[in-house]
């Protein structure tokens, strides 16, 4: 799965230059794998602009709350004089556009879409990170356990990995999401959400990952440097610790990038559905959730959570991609 | 509390919106004026033939008149389902009116208001030409209320009300064979059956207007699965029904107009068509391919909005009462709000404008001030509460003076709302922001109704444990009558351990002696004016923020007859005589 | 190759009893960890004000007083030999396969489910045929002009189309083409072979929205694939011996790219329900992905139940036939 603008452009002439520039040097002593990735990504421009725009979002999510109190923004203060009574949308055009207000207001409160968008962008990111963390750690230790022990570990771990690709994974969540609304593990409200979603979009995705690592580990630990390691009387641990986990960052990393798209997609659905975050909390799917019910009187309301989603999501994906593309040349699956 | 909205309804997990918009009626004329329903009867007419067809976004668990609880079932059963008595097609309040149906007169109370005997009108037949028996009555109470763990939809007021059996209780009527079934109801004859209460209901005329006297032939009884071959005692019966698809009703030809002064069998038939897109039904509305909207919860905001701006098209809708109240109910057992003047405060601190803006504008309902809605008998209108506004901000000097009096400083207390109930959800955002500025922190939490009352709201010791001093709640009378409105959310005695509705658990001796003491009065006025005092003592005490009087705005199609928005089904149109235009 | 197809066979049909006895525990679980007793659960299938004798009558009628292995035993023996269950004055009978009923209606759940399927089917087949098009074709004839302008123009629309929401995508086409531009009319869904012509104009909207996200994704694979073939050895070889462009890249190249989309294709047909879902949500279609929203809205555990099982059923079976169609085209798999 590589972009054209990636193999046809700058990434496909990167190795032999990389290596040339390795021998420009001062020194000679290759360089390692990070390194050379590293310089494969930076010629990578899209993917260098997908890295940008992700680590402002990162930045945008984490400040949400003081950028809030720094523009005097508030996501749940309500304008009642920006809202016709009759037809509980907002007056004027363009969704109650103004210059207190850049992108509108929610039709029946008058809220702030600006602060909105801004205050879902920790909820959605949190989640996915979560979700991803999550699904990577299970995914990892379980990938790991089976490649290496292989035989009868690798056949339970395997087969439980199966009836876990086997779960009708949004209906489990939704189902599970909508049973443990109210409370349970003593957590109620935003806290509750926050986790119920990270658990549900986590702890299902894991097997995606187990195999991934499964195989890697699998054919690295067939690999002469393993060997080597192992003539020179390494016992399992060292191998797994200090041979294999090393060789398995690269592909995680990849892997776990490109997960966040598809858990944000997931939470923004779950949101979506009713059944993610609820409001009053503001979050893009519930958002959108509201929106569509306008669709026709206030479209530039559903424009605002959807491209929020989309933004954060390309990039995520192109910096998934050039990363892909920099750690493994020579690209697809 | 009669639904009106379907509880499986898809509301929290939303369908994307409604209509087409404003494509105009279709070329018709419409000559229609808003609101003309909700005043008086709309195209009047006598004129027979035609197919009236109905629409709906979702289908209803059942048809079964013995097994259902929604409002529209209620009134669109009653053309194939006769009960004792009825409410007479009228506008507004005016359909609140109690004629007899398959009784011949309203009943004859003795016993002070413990017995009641209804005659039963000699000559009616079912679909299949057996004739109807009081018998067949009895059975039918006997099947809704005594066999829930089959028929579990509808409400069981009969047997609260009915003496039961002497020792152990009555079994209903799929377990317990005997053949005396249930002592309490007594037939004499085929054509008499007499009902003994637990205690004196003056209003039980109210009570047998319920779908579960229509009389249903032990026979023919199949539990459950009734719904697919419902026993017509009414002026139409079952054709063909497909689950989920279609209902289809045609003239029942063993029905007469000489036993049934209400009923005029005006199309030739009747379609239902169900779990049709609500975008569908309202193009379809518009286009006059559908005659009505069967669940009559109204259009959708976005339609609304269309519809309000079309002046043509506006003169179709029908802005109609429901009968019910959206309302903020305050627990009295919870802090700080055990104490009046806290109460009382949040009464002046709710922004009742935002909030209506909330539920969806003046049109989805007025700002209420009391408890009864207007339509209820018995209403008198009064504030006790008045907010005061300068443009559009709510002046808090009275709030902010009654909390102070009450001394709780800066608070943290918890909203409830259903999670499935937009509006709700957002009236109570609305609330939060009007509290915070009295210095209220209040924080939201969501439940699905199918479990609003039995593990949350209805549950006092869970609002205790969890801080819950407020909760959302809508509240709709199951027979139109202050007792019927009042009984359950102010009765002390009703406070039940969950499952609860007297959300603000008060229990005042006099509320409750005077609940007693009018539901036993056979005077009408006397009733009534009990009621209106009743109302303003809950108010006095601050015991709920009455937030809006509920309405709905329902689009009327040009092409049908005989339409009148009663209150007695929340606002819908009566279903009896609906016709078609040729 | 028969014994390999019993081998697995077998073993899909041990998953799917693992997932279903997984699916029944966590259901059962589920209401525990919320913290509702049994009376609270039963309570919510009465009306109102239920009597405790009501309660205790509904528990025992829906099986909640059992211990859960029993539950779950009735449960699965009902789908093999239907049960008898009694609502009414006379037995009913729950036919084979029997996934109980509802606990709200007490209507059959599978004859509910099975009326939805026709409308769910025709939603995700005719996107899937969709998206396999214009996914391979947008593919190939990148992968043929690689840094085309077709080629980067494509690629940037799939990149797109794989980062955007299908409950977004479905709004706007929704409001662009029902409402703006209203080629499209909303509306209900017509069974095939009453109107076929009106089946499909209902269904235009929800298959490109539904696809959308896929074709985007297969148009990646396909490229990915095509390119990695094109430069593979032996079609050098093939070009070398003066085979027509035209053969070498249908015979040879599509093949070989195409290969390893049967995995994949098979894996996303088998998950689509979830996808027909949120579509069927948006474009209010009344499908099965409908049925299971409203039967967790209700939470009618009996509903839901039937409708995870048969999501997993679906997984499961196309997983079972894409092992099946690639031991018939390698035979190295059936050894291993």
């Amino acid at each position: 799965m590589t972009a054209p603008i990636e193999t046809t452009g700058a990434a496909a002439r990167t190795q032999p230059e990389a290596v040339l520039k390795g021998v420009e040097g001062k020194r000679i002593e290759g360089r390692s794998l990070g390194r050379i990735a590293l310089l494969r990504f930076r010629r990578d421009k899209v993917a260098v602009a997908g890295a940008i725009v992700v680590i402002l979002l990162i930045a945008v999510a984490a400040l949400s709350r003081p950028l809030q109190a720094l523009l005097g923004l508030d996501p749940d203060s309500p304008n009642q004089s920006l809202i016709d009574p009759n037809t509980t949308l907002p007056k004027g055009d363009l969704g109650g556009m103004s210059g207190d207000h850049p992108l509108g207001v929610d039709p029946k409160f008058g809220r702030d879409l600006l602060a909105r968008v801004l205050e879902g962008s920790w909820v959605s990111l949190i989640v996915a990170f979560g979700a991803t963390v999550l699904s990577v750690a299970i995914g990892t230790v379980m990938g790991v356990i089976a490649g290496f022990y292989r035989g009868r570990v690798d056949a339970v771990i395997s087969r439980l990995m199966d009836v876990f690709l086997a779960f009708p994974l949004l209906l489990f969540a939704i189902a599970i999401s909508a049973s443990l609304q109210g409370g349970a593990f003593g957590l109620t409200g935003l806290p509750l959400h926050l986790s119920v979603l990270i658990f549900v979009i986590g702890f299902f995705n894991w097997p995606y990952m187990g195999r991934i690592v499964r195989a890697q580990t699998l054919s690295l630990r067939e690999r002469e440097f393993v060997d080597a390691a192992r003539g020179m009387g390494a016992r399992g641990p060292f191998i797994l610790f200090r041979e294999l986990l090393p060789n398995l960052v690269g592909p995680i990393v990849v892997y776990s990038t490109l997960l966040i798209p598809s858990n944000i997609l997931f939470e923004a659905a779950l949101s979506f559905l009713g059944v993610g975050i609820q409001p009053p909390q503001a979050s893009w799917g519930g958002m959108l959730n509201q929106a569509v019910k306008y669709y026709e009187v206030d479209p530039q309301y559903m424009l605002v959570p959807g491209l929020a989603i989309f933004v954060t999501v390309l990039a995520f994906n192109l910096l998934g991609d050039g990363l892909r593309d920099a750690l493994d040349p020579r690209g697809g699956r | 509390m009669r639904r009106s909205v379907p509880v499986a309804a898809i509301a929290a997990i939303t369908s994307a919106g409604l209509l087409a918009g404003c494509t105009g009626g279709a070329g018709s004329t419409a000559s229609g004026k808003a609101n003309a329903a909700t005043e008086g009867i709309v195209n009047a007419s006598d004129a027979k033939g035609g197919t009236v067809t109905y629409a709906m976004s979702d289908a209803p668990e059942s048809f079964d008149p013995g097994n259902t609880y929604y409002a529209f079932v209620y009134n669109f059963s009653r053309l194939y389902a006769r009960s004792l008595t009825t409410f007479k097609p009228g506008p507004g309040p005016k359909g609140n009116e109690i004629v007899p149906d398959l009784a011949e007169s309203k009943g004859k109370s003795s016993d002070g208001g413990k017995t009641w005997t209804y005659k039963l009108r000699k000559g009616v037949k079912y679909d299949d030409g057996t004739d109807v028996t009081s018998q067949d009555v009895k059975y039918a109470v006997e099947r809704s209320n005594f066999a829930r763990d089959t028929l579990s939809l509808g409400p069981n007021y009969f047997q609260q009300f009915l003496k039961d059996n002497d020792g152990g209780g009555y079994k209903g009527p799929y377990k317990d064979k005997s053949k005396a079934g249930l002592k309490s109801i007594e037939t004499p004859d085929d054509h008499t059956i007499v009902f003994h209460l637990k205690k004196a209901l003056a209003e039980f005329d109210q009570l047998v207007s319920a779908p579960q006297t229509a009389p249903v032939p032990q026979a023919k009884d199949k539990g459950a699965d009734y719904t697919r071959s419902v026993v017509s005692s009414g002026s139409y019966k079952f054709q063909d029904y497909q689950e989920g698809k279609q209902l289809t009703l045609v003239r029942n030809p063993h029905w007469s107009a000489k036993t049934d002064p209400l009923r005029k069998q005006l199309p030739d038939k009747i379609v239902l068509k169900l779990k049709v897109a609500q975008s569908t039904i309202d193009k379809d509305l518009l286009a006059g391919n559908t005659t009505v909207d069967l669940a009559g919860k109204g259009v959708d905001a976005q339609t609304q909005a269309q519809l309000l701006t079309d002046a043509k098209e506006k003169g179709n809708t029908d802005n109609a009462l429901g009968q019910r109240l959206n309302y903020l109910s305050i627990d009295t057992k919870v802090k700080p709000f055990d104490k009046l003047a806290c109460r009382q405060a949040v009464e002046y601190a709710v922004d009742k404008k935002a909030v209506q803006t909330s539920l969806g504008g003046p049109i989805r309902g007025d700002i209420a001030s009391t408890v009864l809605p207007t339509d209820i008998p018995g209403y008198e209108k009064f504030d006790l509460y008045p907010q005061k506004y300068s443009g559009d901000n709510l002046d808090l000097t009275e709030a902010k003076k009654k909390w102070t009096e009450c001394g709780a400083g800066n608070v943290s207390t918890t909203i409830l709302a259903r999670s499935d109930r937009q509006e709700e959800v957002d009236a109570a955002t609305s609330v939060i922001s009007s509290l915070k500025k009295l210095g209220i922190t209040a924080k939201i939490q969501q439940y699905p109704s199918s479990k609003y009352f039995s593990d949350y709201a209805g549950v006092p010791t869970f609002n205790k444990k969890n801080n819950v001093g407020l909760i959302m709640m809508q509240w709709g009378a199951d027979f139109p009558t202050g007792y019927g409105y009042l009984q359950q959310i102010l009765n002390g005695k009703a406070i039940s351990s969950s499952g609860n509705v007297n959300l603000s658990e008060t229990d005042d001796p006099e509320i409750n002696k005077l609940l007693d003491s009018a539901v036993a009065d056979p005077d009408k006025a006397g009733r009534e004016k009990a009621y209106a005092e009743i109302d303003k003592k809950a108010m006095s005490q601050a015991l709920m923020v009455p937030l809006t009087y509920f309405k709905v705005l329902n689009y009327r199609s040009p092409k049908a007859t005989n339409m009148v928005a009663t209150s007695a089904y929340s606002g819908q149109y009566d279903y009896l005589n609906i016709g078609v235009k040729k | 190759m028969f014994s390999y197809l019993i081998r697995r066979v077998i073993s899909a049909v041990i998953l799917l009893l693992i997932v279903s006895a997984v699916t029944f525990g966590i259901f059962f679980l589920l209401p525990k960890i919320a913290g509702q007793t049994t009376d609270q659960l039963a309570q919510q299938y009465i009306g109102k004000s239920p009597t405790p004798a009501d309660i205790a009558a509904v528990k025992r009628n829906l099986g909640l007083d059992k211990p859960v292995y029993e539950q779950y035993w009735e449960f699965l023996k009902g789908i093999f030999t239907g049960v008898d269950y009694k609502f009414g004055p006379e037995a009913a009978r729950c036919h084979v396969p029997c996934f109980g009923y509802s606990f709200k209606t007490h209507i059959e759940v599978w004859p509910e489910i099975q009326s939805r399927l026709p409308v769910t089917l025709s939603l995700a087949l005719g996107a899937a045929v969709v998206w396999l098009v214009s996914g391979i074709t947008t593919g190939v004839i990148s992968a043929l002009r690689p840094g085309s302008l077709f080629d980067r123009l494509s690629m940037g629309v799939a990149l797109a189309g794989v980062s955007l929401p299908m409950f977004f995508t479905g709004a706007i086409a929704l409001a662009l083409f029902t409402y703006q531009w209203p080629i499209f009319e909303r509306s209900d869904y017509v069974p095939l072979f009453d109107n076929p012509l009106l089946w499909a104009r209902t269904l235009v909207l929800p298959w490109v929205t539904l696809a959308f996200l896929y074709s985007a994704l297969y148009a990646r694979l396909t490229r990915a694939g095509m390119l990695e073939t094109l430069s593979e050895d032996y079609i050098r070889t093939a070009r070398a011996k003066g085979l027509g462009e035209r053969t070498v890249v249908v015979r040879h190249g599509l093949r070989a790219a195409l290969t390893p989309l049967i995995t994949v294709f098979g894996m996303d047909l088998g998950l689509l329900l979830g996808g027909a879902l949120i579509t069927e949500q948006v474009f209010s279609l009344q499908g099965v992905g409908a049925f299971a929203v409203q039967a967790i809205t209700a939470n009618d555990l009996p509903n839901i139940l039937g409708v995870t099982l048969l999501a997993a059923f679906f997984i499961v079976l196309c997983n079972l036939v894409v092992d099946v169609l690639y031991a018939a085209v390698d035979p190295r798999v059936r050894l291993s």
